[in-house]
């Protein structure tokens, strides 16, 4: 049962390809990054993210490997595919559009 | 290309889940250590839970898991559990038992594309209809006429002959066929060739035969068959060929051997009705089967035979004039056993389609039930699983996982029962049909399969998932409190259990009763008075013909055994006959007075048998008037033609007068001599032919010189009824001296040839059958009296453990409880003795000797169902008056 994350549906996985296109990360990261990048706004919880990060796995859109963090830690760390980045693309471009229809339409009406 | 790689990626998962579960685990943690308020993160446990969804294999983590739960629970009751599967068991091996035997028999095609495949025939254009074969010239014209709608177009004809293939000559069927037979019907051969066009050609005379793959199995599946010999009739027949395994042509019984058309002449010597040669374009002899053109619809065939028909008519008027062709389903029961009446085929579909599924009904009201009562006792486990946080979907699906392994246990051990039920069956038809027959592999096949399996499941949605859903239904935590204060026991599960039972137990009247009929039949049908006397009565079977010896040998050889038995010391008297009682098989003439203008009346047949002398005497019969047959007369081309008569038919012909010498005729039959008159010379009292006969049926008996047959079974009267066992050796062995080259096919006495007459066959094994069925029923029956019973009292634990407190003997408790189970019973009965007396009408008419209303019966079967039925709530009543009132009242 995955948990209200106060995203639209399927947005998270966006957001974490998104952050990943960069640079590869690991999960508490990824998390990090999506909190800092939004400026503080949104903030993802282990419980939607490790499903969100098992399912990007599953479909192949990511892959992960175990590494050394620069604390000495072991973390794993994730890294976009090019299928995982084409995906982005069309999920960007898909939800631009749908952003602009709506703005337009909240602004119009 | 995307899915799959997903799909191996998860397949990746289920496969190595316990690396990638420790890898979650690990990655985690490292989150959590990252954290600064590390426990913020939530419960890792069901973190990882959530995770894994993503993996897409939950559902079959919770599918082993419900399945070991069901397992666990299934163990825990094993009387409930062995109950239901033994249950479900029979249910499910009876039917598909009987649905192995029904499609063998009757739905399996025969062939390849069986909806491509019609039958022609020749018919009449009369209103009567009457149908004939067809002659080999008219069926090539019919073949040269409808190219363009049948890829190929078969002759055939099949017949008795005597087959020897190095052990001597027995009697079985061939059928000689177009060289376009096999391909026809889409048959390759498992070895050699077919016959070619040249071979086919009448006259051509070629030698050659091709086996039947049982046949071949038989004699060691040779492989170097090809070319060894078969004797046909007496004549050798080189092997050229063997058909594919389970071939049987048109229908069933296969034939055993095929010969090319063209070989006709080599092996039948009887002389050819009507004087015409097989070829001829009168012999009307061949049945004829096509197969359409790929993409014909089956509509344009119509037109085009009568086109060809009428074409037919016009260039030979004198023999096709007033016959068309018609589309035919080509016949697929070969013979119906016996005299092929309704009446035995009405009787062979109720026993075969009927019983299982009555047994199937008591089998369903039976799990109905158990899983019901079990259901109730459960109510409460189900809502205490419910208040700590089961969810409903997930107790329902346990539930119907507990019903799938029992549907499946069911039917795995229901299929193991049907495999032996539909041998068993299979072992006792063979002895009783008079020859070797090559029947279809009787498999299991997938359709049974199929059937099972589909079974099965049906049985689990309704048996596993109805239950269920009423019991996770309703609102969980009022059950948890209600439960403790519902021991009224007439509450809806209790009226529902009775009434179940009572369903049951009608149901196990209607087949014990109707199992009762079948076994007073059979009972009557072996102590028959077949209107003469049956003991020291011995009987052989010999056939010259399938040595192949023509008419004049053939005759002389039936005289000579007669002459030779005669002196035979201990033999009374010795004829010989064309048919003897009780054969299933006999030849039947329409007789009327000759000369009579308006022939209407006298269509019913009388049976026709030629006989030698003495046939009154042997079988024990007075001449009522009258003389017997002359010696003269047992030979060919004496100068009057006579025959004797019985009183049936001397009374049908002439009601209150005399017949003898007066002048008969046959309606029916063709050839030169048909309508010469018959002079009446004797008559004799009636036989009974056939044990289905209420009455005696009309015979007339023809001297051997007026009709020639090869088989015929001499009959003996000996002087010591007593020493039958002994005569037959001697019999047996006196005919061999005789001529051991005439197959002789039985030695055996009048009373062993009754009991292995194919009607007492079938009466016995209606009898064996019903019986079975009923008394499945019956078990079935009681085990649901017995459930419900049981259920019943420990519901009422604790109201009776109260009476007992206070002072109720245990002995009315007793006999409440076996009152009550009594009164669900008689209910049960009434109904059943209702639908049993309905079922009698409907055997009435196809069993020997019995009634409707047989008292016996209808006495027995309930008697025997109200003593099991109390047998069985005695034992949960006797439980009642046991309980302990202290425990009872701690109990809830």
């Amino acid at each position: 049962m995955p948990r209200d994350t106060g995203l639209p549906p399927g947005t998270l996985m966006m957001l974490v390809l998104r952050v990943l296109s960069r640079q590869p990360l690991h999960g508490y990261a990824i998390a990090q990054r999506i909190h800092q990048l939004s400026r503080e706004e949104l903030s993802v919880e282990e419980g939607s993210l490790y499903p969100a990060l098992q399912k990007l796995l599953v479909k192949g859109w990511v892959k992960a490997a175990w590494r050394e963090s620069e604390s000495g830690r072991q973390v794993r760390e994730y890294r976009i595919t090019a299928s995982g980045r084409k995906q982005l693309e069309t999920e960007m471009a898909e939800y631009r559009r749908t952003a602009n229809a709506i703005g337009l339409l909240l602004d119009e009406a | 290309m995307a899915i799959i790689g997903e799909w191996i990626r998860r397949l990746g998962y289920v496969l190595r889940r316990g690396a990638r579960e420790d890898e979650l685990r690990r990655e985690m943690e490292a989150h959590r250590a990252l954290m600064e308020e590390p426990r913020a993160f939530g419960n890792t446990l069901r973190l990882r839970d959530e995770a894994r969804d993503a993996w897409g294999w939950n559902w079959l983590d919770d599918f082993v898991h419900d399945t070991r739960f069901a397992l666990r629970t299934l163990r825990r009751s094993p009387g409930f559990t062995l109950t239901a599967v033994v249950t479900l068991a029979f249910g499910i091996g009876v039917n598909s038992g009987m649905f192995s035997l029904v499609n063998g028999l009757l739905l399996r095609p025969l062939y390849e594309r069986p909806d491509e495949v019609v039958g022609v025939s020749s018919r009449s254009t009369t209103p009567e209809g009457a149908s004939r074969g067809i002659s080999y010239p008219n069926y090539l014209d019919l073949r040269e006429g409808t190219t363009d709608i049948f890829a190929n177009l078969a002759a055939s004809s099949t017949f008795f002959v005597g087959l020897d293939v190095g052990e001597g000559p027995r009697r079985t069927l061939a059928s000689e066929v177009t060289a376009n037979y096999f391909q026809t019907f889409g048959a390759s051969l498992a070895l050699g060739r077919p016959f070619t066009t040249e071979e086919e050609r009448i006259g051509a005379d070629v030698p050659i035969a091709i086996i039947s793959h049982s046949l071949w199995q038989q004699s060691g599946a040779d492989p170097n068959t090809l070319g060894q010999s078969v004797q046909v009739n007496g004549a050798q027949f080189t092997i050229v060929g063997v058909a594919a395994e389970g071939f049987t042509g048109t229908g069933i019984p296969g034939p055993e051997v095929w010969l090319p058309l063209g070989a006709h002449n080599l092996f039948n010597r009887d002389a050819r009705p009507a004087g015409h040669a097989f070829g001829a374009r009168e012999a009307h002899e061949l049945s004829v089967v096509g197969r359409l053109r790929a993409g014909t619809s089956v509509e344009r065939v119509a037109p085009a035979l009568t086109t060809v028909a009428r074409r037919l008519e016009q260039a030979f008027p004198a023999i096709n004039a007033g016959y068309t062709l018609v589309m035919s389903t080509p016949s697929r029961l070969l013979f119906m056993p016996g005299a092929g009446s309704g009446a035995v085929t009405a009787m062979l579909s109720l026993v075969l389609m009927i019983m299982p599924a009555i047994v199937l009904l008591v089998a369903c009201l039976n799990l109905v039930d158990l899983l019901l009562a079990r259901g109730q006792v459960r109510r409460k486990e189900m809502a205490i699983r419910s208040s700590l946080g089961g969810r409903r979907g997930r107790l329902t699906r346990q539930l119907i996982a507990e019903g799938l392994l029992l549907a499946f246990a069911g039917g795995a051990v229901g299929l193991l029962l049907s495999m032996w039920a539909t041998d068993a069956l299979l072992t006792s038809l063979r002895p009783v049909i008079p020859v070797a027959l090559s029947l279809p592999e009787l498999d299991v096949d997938w359709r049974v399969l199929v059937g099972t399996v589909g079974f099965s499941l049906a049985a689990t949605l309704v048996f596993g998932a109805w239950p269920a859903w009423a019991l996770t239904g309703r609102a969980v935590a009022t059950n948890l409190t209600q439960h403790v204060r519902d021991d009224g026991g007439r509450r809806s599960g209790g009226r529902i259990g009775n009434a179940l039972v009572i369903g049951q137990v009608a149901l196990s009247v209607l087949l014990l009763a109707s199992g009762g009929l079948f076994v007073m039949s059979a009972l009557s049908a072996a102590t028959a008075d077949p209107g003469f006397r049956l003991d020291g009565g011995l009987l052989v079977e010999v056939d010259p013909g399938l040595a192949g010896y023509d008419e004049a040998r053939g005759r002389q050889s039936h005289l000579a055994l007669v002459d030779r038995l005669r002196t035979v010391p201990g033999v009374e008297a010795v004829t010989i006959g064309s048919s003897f009682v009780f054969s299933g098989m006999s030849d039947s003439r329409d007789v009327a007075p000759a000369g009579v203008a308006d022939v209407r009346p006298y269509s019913d047949g009388a049976v026709f048998i030629a006989v030698g002398r003495d046939f009154a005497r042997v079988l024990g019969l007075p001449m009522l008037a009258g003389r017997d047959f002359s010696d003269a007369e047992l030979l060919p081309g004496s100068s009057e033609r006579v025959a004797i008569i019985d009183d049936v038919l001397a009374q049908r012909l002439w009601p209150g007068e005399n017949a003898l010498g007066r002048l008969i005729q046959f309606l029916d039959a063709e050839g030169p001599e048909a309508k010469q008159p018959i002079r009446v010379v004797g008559i004799v009292p009636a036989v009974k032919h056939s044990l289905g006969n209420a009455r005696p049926s009309p015979h007339v008996y023809v001297p051997l010189g007026q009709h020639y047959e090869s088989a015929m079974t001499v009959q003996l009267r000996i002087a010591d009824e007593n020493a039958e066992r002994a005569m037959l050796a001697t019999v047996a062995r006196v005919v061999r001296e005789v001529d051991e080259r005439v197959p002789v096919l039985r030695v055996e006495t009048w009373r062993d040839h009754l009991d292995a007459g194919l009607e007492v066959w079938l009466y016995r094994a209606g009898a064996r059958v019903f019986s079975a069925f009923g008394g499945i029923a019956l078990l079935l029956a009681v085990i649901g009296v017995y459930g419900v019973k049981s259920y019943v009292v420990a519901r009422r634990t604790r109201e009776f453990g109260i009476r007992i407190a206070t002072g109720a003997h245990p002995r009315v408790l007793l006999w409440q409880v076996l009152r009550e189970g009594g009164r669900v019973t008689t209910i049960g009965i009434a109904i059943g003795l209702v639908l049993a007396v309905g079922a009698g009408q409907l055997l009435q008419g196809i069993l020997y000797g019995v009634n409707a209303v047989e008292p016996v019966v209808l006495v027995t079967a309930p008697l025997i169902l109200l003593a099991s039925s109390l047998l069985a709530s005695y034992i949960p009543a006797l439980r009642a008056t046991k309980v302990d009132p202290t425990v009872a009242l701690r109990s809830e």
